[in-house]
C-alpha cells in the first residue's frame, strides 16, 4: 500500500512491467511446448458462451429481493438510461430487471475473463457508506480498490506521479459511477481515455454511454450492493481457481507459474 | 505503450483495433482485454453521446407509466379510509398490507358476481369487519374511551352574559321591590 505524505490512500501497488513468460523459464519442456499450452489456456475458454458458469451465481428473484430494480424518480432521470427502464411507477423509476439480467451476465462473464488471464482488476466507488465494503471485496479477492479522492493525474499522469514503467489496471469496475457531487466520476472518462474497458452499475440519473458493459441497476441501497460486490468476488476467485485449474492439467511446471506472477 | 487518448471519438475496442491494423500496437503487446472484448462484446457499443444542448432536439423516448387495474380500488380505498391503521412493514416479502386485504376482498366479491359497483364498497368494509379488520373512515372524529367533561366545554363569553342578563334581573327586581 502506498502512502505518501498527503495522505491519500491509493490502496493498490502498480506492479511493474511483467516478465514475458517464456523468458526465464528453465523448466524441462520444451519451449514450442508452453507456449502451445499458453495458447490453449488462453483461448479455450473463449471458445464456450459461459465458460465459467457465471450465469448460475445469480438470479431474477435474487435481483429482485434485493431492491436492484428501484431507481430514483422521475426528476433525476439520465435521458440516456431511458431504455434501461421497465417503467415509472407514481414517479419512480422502475429498472427493467430482464435487461439487467443480461448486462449483468456480460459484465460477470468479462471480468472473469480478464481475471482468468492475470488482469489487473480495481474496484471504484465514491460512495463513502460502501468504502470499507469495496475495500474488504478487493482484498478477498486478490485485487485492488481506490474509494477516496480521485487524483486527476491517476491514470493520465502515473508515470510521473508513480515513476516511470507503472502497469495499469486492466479493468475497473465501477461499484457507484457518480462521485459526491453527483456529477459522473472521471474515472470513467480517464479509462477511456487510457484504453481500458470498464464496468459500471449505471443508476437511473448516471451517464452509460463511455461505461464499456454498463450494468443498470440500483447502486444505493445496501442490499443491492453487496449483492453486487459478492457477484464479484465470486466470479473473481472462480476464474482465478480455473487458472491454476487448467495450468496443473497442462502440466506446466510450478516454476514457470512463479515466474509468470512476479 | 503508444495508446489513443480520445474518449470521444469510437469505443476503446475501436481505437485499440486500428492502433494494431496500422502497426501502432505490435501483436505482441497487444491489451490483455482485446480478445475478450472481441468475443463478447457489450450489447451496446460504449460510443460518447454529445449531451443535446437545444430543448427543442429533445426527443424524449416515452417511459411508460405503471397502473395496475387494482389501482382503481386502492384510490377508493385511501379516499375513503386514508392511510390505514396498520403500518407497512416493507422489510418482509410477504407482507400483506390491509390495503391489499381489502383489494383481494373486494375482486373475491366481485367474482362472485352477484352485487353491483356501488355497493361492493360497503360490502367489502362489512366482510372485512367480520374477520376483524376495523376501517375507520377519513374525516370521522376519533371515538374517545371517555366522554369530555361538560364544564371544559363552557365558554367565558356566555358565561359573562349569563351573569350580566341575571344582573339586570336582579336590579330590576330591587327596584320593583323599591318603588
Amino acid at each position: 500500500m502506498i502512502v505518501n505524505n498527503r495522505c491519500f490512500n491509493v490502496c493498490f501497488i502498480f506492479r511493474p512491467f511483467r516478465v514475458p513468460i517464456l523468458t526465464g523459464c528453465h523448466s524441462s519442456i520444451p519451449l514450442w511446448w508452453a507456449s502451445l499450452c499458453d495458447k490453449k489456456i488462453l483461448n479455450q475458454p473463449l471458445e464456450k458462451p459461459d465458460f465459467f458458469r457465471v450465469a448460475e451465481l445469480f438470479s431474477l428473484k435474487d435481483l429482485f429481493d434485493a431492491r436492484v430494480h428501484l431507481g430514483h424518480k422521475k426528476g433525476c432521470r439520465h435521458r440516456l438510461m431511458e431504455p434501461y427502464l421497465y417503467g415509472c411507477r407514481l414517479d419512480h423509476d422502475i429498472i427493467d430487471l430482464d435487461q439487467t439480467m443480461e448486462h449483468l451476465q456480460l459484465a460477470l462473464n468479462f471480468t472473469a475473463h480478464i481475471a482468468y488471464r492475470g488482469g489487473i482488476i480495481l474496484f471504484v466507488s465514491r460512495r463513502r457508506q460502501f468504502g470499507h465494503l469495496v475495500e474488504t471485496t478487493a482484498k478477498d479477492c486478490g485485487e485492488y480498490a481506490h474509494t477516496r479522492y480521485w487524483q486527476g493525474g491517476l491514470l493520465t499522469n502515473a508515470n510521473i506521479q508513480y515513476g516511470p514503467g507503472v502497469r495499469l489496471p486492466d479493468l475497473i469496475i465501477f461499484l457507484s459511477t457518480l462521485n459526491n457531487v453527483f456529477q459522473q466520476h472521471v474515472g470513467i472518462r480517464d479509462a477511456a481515455k487510457m484504453n481500458i474497458p470498464t464496468v459500471g452499475v449505471v443508476d437511473s440519473n448516471c451517464n452509460p454511454s463511455l461505461v464499456t458493459y454498463p450494468v443498470p441497476g440500483n447502486d444505493d441501497t445496501p442490499a443491492a450492493v453487496e449483492l453486487y460486490c459478492r457477484l464479484f468476488k465470486m466470479t473473481i476467485n472462480r476464474a482465478k481457481d480455473r487458472r491454476k485449474q487448467m495450468e496443473l492439467l497442462h502440466g506446466l511446471s510450478a516454476d514457470a507459474r512463479e515466474r509468470r506472477h512476479v | 505503450m503508444a495508446g489513443s487518448r480520445l474518449e470521444r471519438f469510437g469505443t476503446v475496442f475501436t481505437r485499440v483495433r486500428d492502433l494494431i491494423r496500422s502497426g501502432v500496437i505490435k501483436p505482441k503487446e497487444k491489451p490483455l482485454w482485446y480478445d475478450v472484448y472481441k468475443t463478447f462484446p457489450p450489447k451496446r457499443a460504449p460510443l460518447h453521446v454529445k449531451p443535446v444542448t437545444s430543448p427543442s432536439a429533445k426527443k424524449q423516448g416515452i417511459v411508460p407509466e405503471i397502473f395496475y387495474s387494482e389501482d382503481k380500488i386502492r384510490t377508493g380505498f385511501y379516499e375513503q379510509y386514508g392511510r390505514g391503521l396498520r403500518a407497512l412493514d416493507l422489510s418482509k416479502s410477504n407482507f400483506v398490507s390491509t390495503c391489499q386485504r381489502f383489494v383481494d376482498k373486494y375482486r373475491e366479491l366481485k367474482s362472485h358476481g352477484m352485487l353491483d359497483n356501488s355497493s361492493l364498497f360497503e360490502e367489502t368494509a362489512k366482510a372485512l369487519l367480520k374477520e376483524g379488520i376495523i376501517l375507520r373512515r377519513r374525516g370521522a372524529p376519533p371515538v374517545l374511551a371517555e366522554s369530555r367533561d361538560p364544564v371544559l366545554d363552557l365558554k367565558l363569553i356566555d358565561m359573562l352574559a349569563e351573569q350580566q342578563s341575571a344582573g339586570t334581573d336582579t336590579t330590576k327586581t330591587t327596584e320593583d321591590k323599591n318603588s
